[in-house]
């Protein structure tokens, strides 16, 4: 898209892990995932492998981490890793953080429902990131139905801003404006957290919704990603009302800095 | 190549402010998408208890715009007066469509009064346009005192059933696996399905039902000023489709359907 700045799907997913599942339930999804980036040329998948089953034991994490790594070495360059843990197996979560930040494109540390952001027993894998310079990936969404409040997405935007607040020395990513849930809420939340950035993913793709978090948050706060929702997400970064700087800094530019590599 | 959108709507919405929701407004967003005409009904109808004070107001936005703007009525069969107003939409507003939200409206596709709109429409010589609770919001940003019931897929499908004579489009999510395409054997073929909601690539909900149903059945939509038209037209420049089945989704069928 860019000759200068690479396209970075920031929110991928080769696969979903679950130990008891018959493997062939998901085999060939990551080579869909990177046909798809083939055809909306999108140069790099940042991919974590999250639990479908819990409660996520280290045993079950350190599978999903492996599936992702095998597909880096199936797609040399162009998959880098986030490593999805259970901050709630503290010695073996900050093991296995330490493992996989051996490999030179691991990139960012995945924060997804097992417990809320906010909770204390995450501050050792949040501070596990900040010490090795990692991104916090944090899936988060401000449902308003309470089919889902009752299931799992019950971190919000609030939550993420109370560990950007404890930590504002790190590097956060707030997860899919599209992702469901009251976007106008979670970017007027979000806000307030300036070391807070947010990727554009998601099913949803409202009229306004990645222009209003332009408008609050501004380019360098933004980030492309599609998590799994490859047309409708590269359709809202074609429908946003930036310049071709401000773009490229959304494509990969502030991924990049954030990882040290621009 | 001539684009023609199925689902756009102008309007106000109780839950958020919409931007491109004027006639003249919207035509902005249909330029920059390169959609040369849309069939447009009325945003504000779906929650006026009276849906047909929403016909009048869109009356009034599309009147300078004819030649791009396709009025479509809403109207709501559990109402009083829906057939003075169905006959009032196609003579003076001249709808060449009618959009149900059952959703909204809170009446079942099987509900008799359901089935007497349907009927008057197709003896006006009226598409019916079916409109999922997805196409104008997503359920889980809904507001904590609106809750509408989905239509289910399956009662579309029992709905074109009944109404051979009837000619539905379906605006509604993934619908690759339901009986509108996995069992479209054994239903008329008096349906076409939206492919605003199904991507192509991953998952690919729109691949499988081009293949399945064949392009003839599908029709383009964007659920503009709802949505960001952008994201469809990525997911047509994906499919997997010749030139020619690309013409009729993006036009043909829809001409054909209304008569152009």
């Amino acid at each position: 898209m860019f000759e200068d700045v690479p396209l970075i799907d920031t929110h991928a997913h080769v696969m979903y892990s679950d130990p008891d599942a018959d493997d062939s339930r998901q085999r060939g999804l990551d080579a869909a995932y990177v046909e798809a980036a083939d055809v909306l040329g999108i140069d790099i998948l940042v991919v974590s492998c999250p639990m479908v089953r819990k409660p996520t034991t280290p045993e079950i994490f350190r599978h999903a981490n492996s599936l992702v790594i095998d597909a880096m070495q199936k797609w040399p360059g162009r998959i880098w890793l986030t490593t999805y843990i259970n901050p709630g197996w503290t010695r073996e979560a900050i093991a296995e953080i330490q493992r996989t930040a051996e490999l030179e494109d691991m990139v960012a540390i995945k924060l997804l429902w097992d417990y809320n952001c906010s909770d204390p027993v995450c501050f050792p894998v949040i501070e596990k990131a900040i010490e090795l310079d990692k991104i916090i990936i944090i899936h988060q969404a401000h449902h308003t139905n309470m089919l889902f409040n009752r299931r799992h997405f019950d971190v919000d935007a609030a939550d993420v801003v109370a560990v950007a607040n404890r930590y504002p020395e790190a590097k956060i990513i707030a997860d899919h404006i599209g992702g469901g849930g009251d976007w106008e809420w979670t970017i007027k939340t979000l806000a307030e957290a300036p070391n807070v950035l947010q990727e554009i993913s998601g099913s949803n793709f409202d009229e306004n919704i990645v222009d209003m978090q332009l408008q609050y948050l501004g380019a360098d706060r933004m980030v492309f990603a599609c998590d799994c929702s490859m047309s409708s997400s590269m359709g809202k970064f074609r429908a946003l009302q930036a310049g071709t700087e401000d773009k490229k800094k959304i494509a990969g530019g502030n991924f990049l800095r954030l990882c040290g590599r621009l | 190549m001539m684009i023609i959108d199925s689902n756009a709507y102008i309007g106000h919405w109780a839950f958020r402010r919409l931007r491109y929701n004027a006639g003249d407004t919207i035509l902005e967003l249909m330029d920059r998408a390169g959609i040369d005409q849309a069939c447009v009904s009325s945003a504000s109808a779906i929650m006026y208890r009276n849906s047909h004070a929403g016909n009048e107001e869109l009356l009034e936005e599309i009147e300078p715009h004819r030649d791009r703007l396709i009025p479509f009525a809403v109207l709501n069969p559990a109402y009083a007066g829906w057939r003075r107003d169905l006959q009032w939409c196609r003579d003076t507003l001249g709808a060449r469509g009618l959009r149900l939200h059952p959703s909204y409206h809170m009446y079942a596709l099987n509900d008799a009064c359901c089935h007497e709109l349907v009927d008057a429409a197709t003896e006006l010589g009226m598409l019916v346009s079916i409109a999922a609770l997805y196409s104008v919001a997503d359920v889980r940003q809904r507001h904590w005192l609106v809750d509408p019931p989905d239509v289910p897929l399956q009662d579309i499908a029992w709905l074109v059933a009944e109404h051979p004579d009837a000619r539905f489009v379906v605006h509604a999510g993934d619908s690759s696996g339901s009986d509108l395409v996995q069992k479209a054997d054994e239903l008329p073929a008096n349906y076409w399905l939206d492919m605003a909601f199904m991507d192509p690539l991953y998952h690919k909900g729109l691949q499988t039902v081009k293949d399945r149903i064949g392009a003839e059945r599908l029709v383009f939509g964007t659920s503009i000023c709802f949505r960001y038209p952008e994201s469809a037209l990525v997911r047509m420049e994906a499919l997997q489709a010749t030139d020619e089945e690309k013409e009729s989704i993006y036009n043909g069928n829809m001409l054909a359907l209304l008569g152009q």
